[in-house]
């Protein structure tokens, strides 16, 4: 063990203690967030320590998690207003220009059976290095996908998933390689009405082996007011 | 502190890992469903925690709704960081307990979970390596004087800062630091053999 590796050791020890205080914990936080050595090492003690807090059970009171899922999910609560007026509105300005570019240059503008409603959304990750921006088309049952930053680390791939309220998410399917994707999407996401949930994942090649995602979950979105087609 | 011992005790075999971890892939992809059985099966667990860090219910309940709302925000970090998934789940536990106490003491708060992050994933081995290392810890901390241990749990588990360890030790600010250093390097030396 060298002086410098005990030393960083021992910071990673006191950051997970909560020990610094002041400019020290900031730039050892900074470090922690930057450096995947030095996080791990935090890691290694955070999971070390947390067995001191592996206590016997104590059952909470059921108005714990009433509360809980009241505050989350608040469904009597009315939607706010970029919801209401649609999800079009909501979406930056760049967003929206990518997926006009796309829903026009991707959805025929005649043929049988295009009437359908498009959706528009934008999957960013909460620490701003991943955006994908999604248009999902009822006329087709599509979505298509396009990156605008970011992407699945070397040897990943990227992969879609989706559900409907209070339904088990599925996988929509792979994003191996490329700035957009088409994928058709299963029956049960198809036949979602109301809120349809999509989300973006990096896994392995062939995409998870569990059925869920095995890897980040780069975030979601939540889009309101899904109907059918036509 | 006594409040503790007056809840309703369940038998103390551990959640299953595998289960634990798939819900929290789900709960990541906002699955509602997955986050109220992700609830049933560790809130007892993470209550615990809160408890003997808060050592009053109001409190350990409020940093309980505190903590569920941070894993239904950052479960999709989960593999990033590296933990095994009970480990992941009292870390953020423990930490939000300990930012309400410290908020009642007046300190500043040990950070929330999303402000680190990004080690390398673990392996399966890794973390049943990293489980077992666990278990040894508890045995490792019996074999430390008592005044180091004393300052290692008196730090994690009631979130005290070096001056107020060093106060109640009867001893100048810069020996506790030495103390819960080679403290914490005996530990790991142990861990090691």
């Amino acid at each position: 063990m060298t002086q410098s590796h005990d030393d960083d050791e021992m910071l990673a020890a006191e950051l997970a203690l909560g020990l610094l205080e002041g400019d020290e914990r900031n730039s050892v936080q900074r470090r922690a967030a930057s450096d995947p050595g030095f996080a791990g090492l935090v890691r290694g003690w955070e999971t070390r320590l947390s067995t001191m807090a592996d206590l016997p059970p104590v059952t909470a009171p059921p108005s714990v998690k009433a509360a809980l899922m009241a505050d989350l999910f608040p469904e009597t609560v009315k939607p706010p207003i970029w919801k209401r007026l649609g999800v079009w509105q909501a979406l930056t300005g760049g967003a929206m220009a990518v997926a006009l570019v796309l829903a026009l240059m991707l959805t025929p503008l005649s043929g049988p059976n295009t009437t359908g409603p498009l959706y528009t959304a934008e999957i960013t990750s909460d620490i701003g290095d991943f955006r994908v921006v999604a248009v999902i088309d009822k006329s087709r049952q599509e979505v298509i996908l396009t990156r605008t930053l970011g992407g699945a680390p070397e040897g990943r791939i990227l992969q879609v998933w989706a559900h409907g309220p209070d339904e088990p998410a599925q996988s929509v399917g792979l994003w191996p390689a490329g700035e957009s994707i088409r994928l058709p999407l299963p029956p049960d996401i198809a036949a979602v009405r109301g809120t349809l949930t999509l989300g973006v994942s990096e896994e392995p090649p062939g995409g998870s082996l569990t059925g869920s995602p095995s890897g980040r979950v780069f975030g979601t979105v939540d889009i309101a007011n899904v109907t059918g087609a036509g | 502190m006594t409040e503790a011992k007056e809840g309703d005790r369940e038998d103390n075999a551990p959640p299953p890992q595998d289960r634990v971890e798939e819900l929290i892939a789900r709960v990541s992809l906002g699955e509602r469903a997955a986050l109220s059985e992700l609830y049933d099966l560790t809130s007892a667990k993470l209550f615990a925690v809160s408890l003997r860090v808060l050592g009053e219910r109001q409190s350990a309940e409020d940093a309980m709704h505190d903590t569920y709302v941070k894993i239904w925000k950052n479960a999709g970090r989960y593999r990033v960081t590296g933990h095994s998934p009970m480990s992941w789940l009292i870390t953020i536990a423990r930490n939000t307990a300990i930012d309400r106490l410290r908020a009642r003491r007046n300190h500043a708060h040990v950070g929330d979970y999303e402000d680190t992050l990004a080690a390398p994933s673990q392996t399966p081995e890794q973390a049943t390596i990293a489980a077992s290392d666990a278990r040894r810890i508890v045995a490792c901390l019996d074999t430390l004087p008592e005044d180091r241990r004393a300052a290692i749990t008196g730090a994690y588990l009631d979130g005290q800062s070096y001056a107020e360890l060093a106060e109640a030790a009867k001893v100048p600010l810069n020996t506790m630091r030495t103390w819960l250093r080679r403290g914490l390097i005996a530990l790991r030396e142990c861990m090691d053999r």
